[in-house]
């Protein structure tokens, strides 16, 4: 047992191979970062949808976060590579295939709009309605208002829930090495099959994990605290 | 409809055996995650020289993505500490430990909560420490954390598709060993889709009730 123990906080195996999983994390890098885009793009569409005044689009609004609030991210991550082609395939009757990278962004860019509509409505529904009142006053049109009145607010209120959303979709960039995104993870599991030492690799893997994750959330932690006070003083 | 009878509706005993793998990694999970996470809240609130040890526990569990403990269970725990021996019980531990990170600060959240002078009434009351938790604390952390625990088991059935990839036959593998013999991923993946998004938009529909009648029964704020 000691052996074994001594072994798998033996990094020096991890460390060899650094410039492979530096690159892996590179990926997980680009990965958050597109998939955080589509779900801040989509997740303000989402929310949109469901503040409006037509009955239908808060109803489309509403089964989108439902849908995508309660779906597990790694069945979405299957059905979007597995399935999605082949049913676009269908309707443009041509082949159609995505580049797993692709996969991993829409799908998780996706289930975490879901998460980011609600922060989104919450933040939108706490402005007083005389804001907007005294923009149409002025003749700003709905778009102008948004911009101008609704989202700078918006942001401010939501920055500490949008903060703890950013850190759980880097935490689920890890499931993308399933699809064969070369992630950390997915180097990892490839310089295993060749070293056949698990132990150092996978605890350095999870070590590198928690320590960028840790740094993160603690200092997003810190800034909210010191956020919340300066929007409520 | 023809596909969906022949891969969906004639496949329901393997699918359904999958679903009763997922509903028990998750249910024991959920029991490891409750139990865990109390003990680790205790400890650090209340053991001091475990203090440290327990907020490193919290930190490590709370930080680390699942599916990287997954392996990191599955995989290193056998050699340094001779178990989990079959992946099932690493399926549920992975799961269990992470939750339990998460229910911990949420209990300490609740117990931070109860003020002050409840606990200084018990004492002077002649209760020990013992009983003031058990009988005036603890009841009040249930009370106020009963929405984040059922939002948690959320988070465990979500997490719990990942237990596939070690080959644990859950839902998630059982439907990618249908697949992987018919060859059409189509019905049987959206059907999959759709039981794990029914499953736990109804798990959450049941926490928001709980949380509603508790709020009713109890005028508790519970959020």
């Amino acid at each position: 047992m000691s052996n074994a123990l001594k072994q798998s906080f033996d990094l020096s195996a991890f460390w060899e191979y650094r410039s492979i999983l530096w690159q892996g994390l590179i990926f997980n890098a680009l990965v958050f970062l597109c998939a955080a885009c589509v779900a801040l793009s989509v997740g303000l569409g989402a929310a949109l949808f469901r503040i409006n005044r037509f009955l239908p689009a808060r109803v489309v609004g509403t089964l989108h976060v439902e849908l995508f609030r309660n779906a597990p991210d790694y069945i979405m991550l299957v059905w979007v590579h597995f399935v999605l082609p082949i049913l676009i395939g269908l309707v443009i009757r041509r082949r159609v295939e995505f580049h797993p990278f692709v996969s991993a962004v829409i799908a998780l860019g996706f289930v975490y709009s879901g998460y980011f509509a609600e922060a989104f409505r919450a933040g939108m529904q706490a402005i007083p309605q005389g804001n907007l009142d005294a923009g149409r006053a002025f003749g700003m049109s709905e778009r102008l208002i948004l911009w101008r009145i609704t989202l700078p607010q918006v942001v401010r209120r939501m920055l500490p829930e949008a903060l703890n959303l950013f850190i759980s979709l880097f935490k689920a960039t890890t499931i993308v090495s399933l699809i064969a995104v070369p992630d950390l993870m997915y180097n990892v599991s490839m310089v295993i099959q060749q070293e056949m030492r698990p132990l150092p690799l996978y605890t350095g893997a999870a070590l590198t994990y928690f320590l960028i994750i840790f740094a993160l959330s603690s200092t997003a932690r810190a800034f909210s605290e010191r956020w919340r006070q300066k929007i409520q003083a | 409809m023809g596909n969906w009878e022949r891969l969906v509706w004639n496949q329901r005993d393997v699918l359904f055996a999958g679903f009763a793998v997922t509903i028990e990694v998750c249910a024991i999970a959920f029991v490891v995650a409750i139990l865990g996470g109390l003990m680790l809240c205790l400890a650090r609130l209340y053991v001091a020289p475990l203090r440290w040890v327990a907020i490193v526990l919290i930190e490590f569990f709370r930080d680390t993505p699942i599916f990287v403990q997954l392996m990191w269970v599955a995989y290193v725990w056998p050699e340094v500490f001779g178990f989990p021996n079959d992946f099932f019980t690493a399926g549920w531990l992975a799961l269990g430990l992470q939750s339990s990170g998460y229910l911990a600060e949420t209990f300490r959240a609740g117990i931070e909560g109860v003020p002050r002078g409840q606990r200084e009434a018990a004492f002077s009351a002649g209760m020990s420490p013992v009983q003031t938790l058990q009988r005036v604390v603890m009841p009040q952390v249930a009370l106020s954390s009963a929405p984040s625990i059922v939002n948690q088991f959320t988070v465990i059935v979500k997490s719990s598709t990942l237990v596939s990839v070690i080959t644990v036959p859950d839902l998630m593998s059982q439907s990618q060993k249908l697949v992987n013999v018919w060859y059409e991923p189509i019905e049987i993946l959206t059907a999959t889709a759709g039981l794990y998004i029914a499953f736990v938009f109804l798990i959450s529909l049941t926490g928001k009730l709980i949380a509603d009648r508790l709020r009713q029964r109890f005028g508790l704020a519970a959020s």
